[in-house]
């Protein structure tokens, strides 16, 4: 996690907490998961399972399966295509489940 | 048993919600499923919930979108959001259609469909377009829409309409643009300009486009003739490298946005066997789609997008012929005043249609772009690169579909989305083929991953 390339226009918007590989952060609640990674500042949200290199969101409409992530414990989400919930546990992933 | 529905509609972008307004006013049973979580497509994405803020920089043609929107929200039907079908099957009452929804899969059956699953974004398959930081000007302009993210500082390359208006809604939102890298081939404007009479049959669309395109130009650092562009940096994106009449230049850049067009998507409408055509014009494969929505098959239409690019306003007027056509068809309305209303919207699509050839020939993506080489990796899923698929091409292999057994190219979890059209340029090109002669890979359920689990939990058997 690094600084942020992305930042939200909405003035004062509505908080969410979710928990995000363990720790817990505030984010807007109109945000995608895929949006809410970005805008905690992840580049990357997975490894991919063939080669190993960093993949992050890229098509952000449920067409590219870049965005794959473990919501709630439920593998390989497509993180594009849910808003953020409160108390949604969000787990990037950094070993496939094929390896 | 379950209902049997009158009319199932698959998408609620503008020509789903269309197409359910007039079947469900002529008291047909309407069902609509949507793969998001409101209603809208990905044009009036999140409309219904939108901000201030964001209303502002996304500008009036998005906010045009709320009429229709409220007309769907009112209309009698049945509307199912964040529903992914995976799967349709034939069935002697119809069709039965297996969604995809809370993590259970249900099914649905109906007597006619519509197909109104829109379109996606031309894959640019240029070096390093897999790397974190790359995404396409779409995904920009749906992370405005969806969650009002902007990045702070973005490069947008590539070309077409939505390129210029993501440049101008990221500057209404003070975004800094380091530069938008114009691909379109100097070629392409004297080739598009015989069709600006065509364009001149919509004269306030034709000078909305002079207009963003003038004001890009004027106030974003705009590069155009731009050739060999590739994403720099090793494991995530830090820049671009581009050739501009010889020259190579760099620019640092840690979010860049590509886009060249959009292309029908043509799965679901391959899956019940509805018969496609290549479009040399638009570079893409879509559903033969006739002016009544209907397809090759008997009680499957299309509408929008899916059947041919055409933008949310066609789609709409598209999604309305086709729901009238079914409520005709049905016995449902007969009145002279709906016939003469199919009649002139029959019409008004033809002329949209045949202005859009400007925009087609103008922003056809440039052949550079077709013919990834090296390592650049075009199935995303598989990670299999131009040079093994052009080594296998060049061997004699019989199309996409052999290609598929050798590399695994298409394999992935997005089932050859996003290197099907690639794949199809390299086999052409190495076997020297036209590519309406290279079929597209072929399409097998289920449409989206769904786990054994989901399915699981959906049968009532």
């Amino acid at each position: 996690m690094t600084d942020s390339l992305f930042s939200c226009l909405i003035e004062n918007p509505l908080q969410c907490t979710v928990v995000v590989n363990n720790v817990e952060h505030q984010v807007p609640a109109q945000l995608s998961v895929a949006g809410a990674l970005l805008y905690l500042g992840h580049r990357q949200v997975r490894q991919h399972s063939v080669s190993g290199e960093a993949r992050a969101p890229f098509c952000h409409m449920g067409v590219c399966f870049e965005c794959l992530v473990t919501i709630n414990k439920g593998q390989q989400q497509r993180a594009c295509l849910q808003q953020v919930m409160p108390n949604m546990r969000i787990d990037t992933v950094t070993k496939e489940l094929t390896q | 048993m379950n209902k049997i529905y009158d009319y199932l509609i698959i998408g609620a972008g503008p020509a789903g919600m269309a197409g359910a307004i007039e079947a469900s006013k002529a008291a047909l049973s309407v069902l609509v499923l949507d793969q998001a979580s409101s209603a809208g497509g990905q044009i009036y994405r999140n409309l219904g919930q939108t901000k201030p803020q964001q209303a502002f920089v996304l500008g009036n043609d998005y906010l045009a979108g709320r009429p229709l929107l409220a007309e769907f929200m009112a209309a009698n039907c049945d509307y199912k959001p964040q529903a992914q079908v995976w799967h349709i099957e034939t069935h002697e009452q119809g069709f039965i259609v297996s969604a995809l929804i809370n993590g259970e899969s249900t099914t649905y059956v109906a007597s006619h469909l519509l197909l109104a699953h829109g379109a996606m974004e031309r894959p640019m398959a240029i070096p390093g377009w897999h790397k974190p930081g790359v995404m396409t000007a779409g995904a920009g302009q749906i992370l405005l829409k969806s969650s009002g993210l902007l990045p702070k500082e973005v490069i947008l390359a590539g070309s077409g309409p939505l390129l210029l208006l993501l440049a101008q809604q990221y500057r209404a939102g003070g975004v800094t643009i380091k530069a938008l890298l114009d691909t379109t081939p100097k070629a392409n404007y004297w080739r598009a300009l015989p069709w600006l009479v065509a364009g001149l049959t919509t004269p306030k669309q034709l000078i909305k486009g002079l207009w963003l395109t003038l004001a890009q130009r004027i106030k974003v650092p705009y590069i155009t003739g731009v050739s060999d562009l590739q994403i720099t940096g090793e494991h995530s994106a830090c820049g671009v490298r581009y050739t501009v009449a010889g020259t190579v230049h760099n620019i640092a850049c840690e979010v860049i946005m590509l886009h060249q067009g959009l292309i029908s998507e043509t799965q679901m409408g391959q899956l019940l066997g509805c018969s496609q055509r290549w479009s040399d014009v638009k570079q893409c494969w879509h559903t033969q789609v006739g002016a009544a929505g209907q397809t090759s098959v008997a009680k499957i239409q299309v509408a929008g997008d899916a059947g041919a690019v055409g933008g949310g306003y066609v789609a709409q007027l598209q999604g309305r012929i086709a729901g009238l056509t079914r409520a005709h068809n049905a016995g449902k309305i007969q009145t002279r005043q709906s016939k003469v209303r199919l009649i002139w919207l029959k019409l008004r699509v033809k002329q949209l249609n045949w202005a859009q050839g400007l925009v087609e020939r103008l922003y056809q993506p440039a052949k550079w772009l077709s013919k990834p080489s090296g390592c650049t990796i075009v199935c995303r899923c598989e990670q299999v690169s131009a040079a093994t698929i052009t080594s296998i091409a060049s061997a004699g292999c019989a199309g996409v579909n052999q290609l598929k057994g050798f590399t695994r190219a298409g394999m992935g979890p997005c089932q050859g989305r996003q290197c099907g059209l690639n794949m199809g340029y390299l086999v052409a090109n190495a076997q020297n083929r036209p590519m309406s002669k290279v079929q597209p890979l072929s399409v097998r359920p289920p449409l989206s991953p769904i786990s054994l689990g989901q399915l699981a939990k959906g049968t009532d058997w």
